[in-house]
């Protein structure tokens, strides 16, 4: 961030609501003509954003409605030979199943005859909800329990880190199937265990990041002049760990995308709602035959966590570009 | 030194035991009947009085503490049980068979995954903000993004497409039985594996490069006339690989996350596959076991790099 030395010197200002969002203005000004890869990110989040929240306008058609037509060999009452020959000729419709992409289906129809579009664009849907929700579960326990480990070092530290070591020894879609198998298939209770599975990477950065505030001459200044360990905690340790909590933040996201969808592929995600790892499921029994499922869905997907990982990483560089790597 | 490793030891230990002691209740809080589910039925449709036996045959009938340092004892005595679904069979058996195809499976993966990612990380390194770098870049941003089911499924879909070759997924042939037809079902989870290892990989022996190449010892290198090629595999890379080697347990644990996948997909009887299939099934004692194992199994690595560490460089210090 260079600036000039007129703008430093300048008369400090009571910061008011509008120079506030000048200033926002500004640092996104500032982010996309320094990081073109970040605000790529940026744009991408965004548009699924816009496509989640509008996704009934967008959609075009319900993501559930099945579409039929009528059946051009309908006869009222077959004979049982007509019927051999062509089980649907009984019925006045047929549903239209792998309807390749057309004007009115733009990607298609699945097997049950629904809009393949209209299913993409439901399924942000989840993906948004169990990326940031995930996340925000992973960070605020991640902070207490990093917070908590950090501040009283020794024997608690001790444990806590063991039991850290012992979520990162079994691989994280494990752990997550194994916790999605306790509770019902349901959105909030995915969320949930896919943000507690998270609690381990998160209470790393922030515990390393709680350590480092603590040596400090300001924390010890506090200390000396008798502010107790949650004033300590949150008027001192937590504003100044504030960038490494929107890290952990945003660089988990993209993973847990990824989870749920994994866990929706395998056959234990969320029920009764679009996802796009349920749909290159479905769509990977005829893949050769109507592909179309499988590979609109899948793209959704690389889409969006790749959308958030450029986010994070650019986020990460300009915030704190000592955590590279992580 | 010494001291160190024996710490290091207690703390492994530790973790496997708490790994163990995790999935053991947490199995337990699972919802369905696995004494019913082993029978393959539902808990409505069995007689009470076959369901007591049932459960005394497979030690459910005892109180859950009873239960948890019986298979702690068994555990200790690397007495890994029966499993609930098979008859006449042991936990063990079951894993051997099973490992073998999951450690090709790894083993390739990990070959495809680094003789991927350290040429791409070099090149990326050393043409730092070149159209080679930001091509091999937003490759390795892709392959991060892409889940590995779908780039699995694409790779059938153009093997499918243009007929490169049959893909088999009933025979399942070891590698030392049938190489060829072991190969063919192997290339697409090897590959698509590869491709999703890589790219973490990739990222940090990239910025490990940048950051060595801009060293002394380097610039020294460089300066007492050594060959480019010479400074780079000898002086830098050397160093790069370094923190690559650290977070190798966290390599293998993707690596076997992403196989549970894969397994599935291409009907590969591995471990990934099994603790699927014995989770659906409620069969505690598989799940248990294969769960230590992996835990086990990253654990060591972990110990293992922590130990390797030191001897690759004697700068660090352990404290």
């Amino acid at each position: 961030m260079s600036r000039t030395v007129d703008q430093v010197a300048a008369p400090i200002e009571e910061p008011t609501a509008w120079s506030r969002v000048g200033g926002g203005a500004r640092w996104l000004g500032n982010f996309i003509r320094r990081k073109p890869l970040g605000s790529v990110g940026l744009f991408i989040v965004v548009l699924f954003c816009v496509l989640a929240i509008l996704a009934d306008v967008i959609g075009r058609h319900d993501p559930d409605e099945i579409f039929e037509s009528p059946n051009p060999d309908y006869k009222a009452n077959p004979t049982t030979l007509e019927l051999a020959r062509d089980p649907g000729i009984g019925s006045p419709v047929l549903v239209d199943q792998f309807l390749e992409p057309s004007g009115k289906h733009w990607f298609g129809t699945d097997k049950f005859g629904r809009d393949i579009y209209s299913q993409v664009i439901h399924g942000s849907r989840l993906s948004l909800i169990v990326g940031l929700g995930a996340s925000v579960i992973a960070v605020v326990g991640g902070l207490v329990i990093g917070m908590l480990s950090a501040y009283y070092s020794g024997a608690v530290d001790l444990f806590i880190q063991r039991l850290i070591d012992m979520l990162q020894a079994i691989p994280f879609l494990i752990l997550v199937f194994a916790f999605t198998q306790i509770t019902e298939a349901s959105v909030t209770n995915m969320v949930i265990w896919l943000g507690v599975a998270g609690f381990a990477i998160t209470t790393r950065l922030i515990r390393s990041a709680v350590l480092g505030v603590r040596e400090s001459e300001f924390v010890t200044a506090a200390r000396v002049v008798g502010a107790s360990d949650l004033r300590i905690m949150i008027r001192h340790v937590l504003p100044n760990v504030g960038a490494v909590l929107i890290i952990a933040f945003s660089i988990g996201i993209g993973a847990y995308i990824l989870a749920e969808a994994s866990l929706s592929f395998l056959g234990a995600g969320a029920q009764g709602v679009p996802s796009w790892g349920k749909m290159v499921q479905a769509g990977r029994a005829s893949l050769d035959l109507h592909p179309w499922l499988t590979v609109f869905a899948g793209a959704a997907i690389t889409l969006i966590v790749l959308g958030f990982n450029l986010l994070g990483d650019a986020l990460r560089d300009v915030l704190d570009p000592r955590l590279r790597g992580v | 030194m010494q001291q160190y490793i024996i710490r290091r030891l207690i703390g492994a230990v530790f973790v496997i035991f708490l790994t163990g002691t995790f999935i053991f209740f947490m199995l337990r809080l699972l919802p369905g009947d696995p004494a019913a589910a082993s029978l393959g039925l539902d808990a409505g449709s069995i007689s009470p009085e076959a369901l007591e036996q049932r459960n005394a045959k497979l030690g459910l009938d005892k109180a859950l503490h009873t239960q948890y340092f019986n298979w702690l004892w068994d555990t200790v005595r690397l007495d890994l049980g029966r499993p609930f679904s098979k008859e006449g069979v042991t936990v063990w058996y079951e894993i051997g068979r099973s490992l073998p195809y999951s450690i090709e499976l790894s083993v390739l993966i990990l070959i495809v995954g680094f003789s991927v990612a350290i040429p791409i990380g070099l090149l990326s390194a050393i043409f730092q903000d070149r159209w080679v770098d930001y091509v091999l870049r937003t490759l390795a941003i892709l392959a991060l993004a892409a889940p590995v089911f779908w780039t699995a499924a694409i790779a059938t879909l153009a093997v499918l497409q243009w007929e490169l070759f049959t893909i088999d997924v009933i025979a399942q042939p070891h590698f030392w039985e049938d190489p060829g037809a072991a190969l063919t079902w192997y290339l697409i989870p090897m590959l698509a594996g590869g491709f999703a290892g890589t790219a973490a990989t990739m990222r940090l022996l990239r910025s490990q490069m940048l950051e060595v190449l801009r060293q002394d010892y380097v610039r020294t290198a460089r300066a007492k006339g050594l060959r480019e090629s010479m400074v780079i595999m000898r002086h830098a890379l050397r160093n790069a690989l370094v923190p690559v080697l650290t977070v190798m347990g966290v390599t293998l644990a993707t690596i076997i996350g992403s196989q549970v996948i894969l397994e599935n997909m291409f009907n590969i009887p591995g471990i990934g596959n099994k603790i699927i299939s014995a989770f659906f099934g409620r069969d505690y004692p598989v799940v248990q076991a294969v769960v230590l194992l992996i835990a086990v199994f990253v654990v060591v690595t972990n110990f293992v790099v922590d130990i390797l560490y030191g001897i690759i460089d004697p700068r660090i210090r352990f404290s």
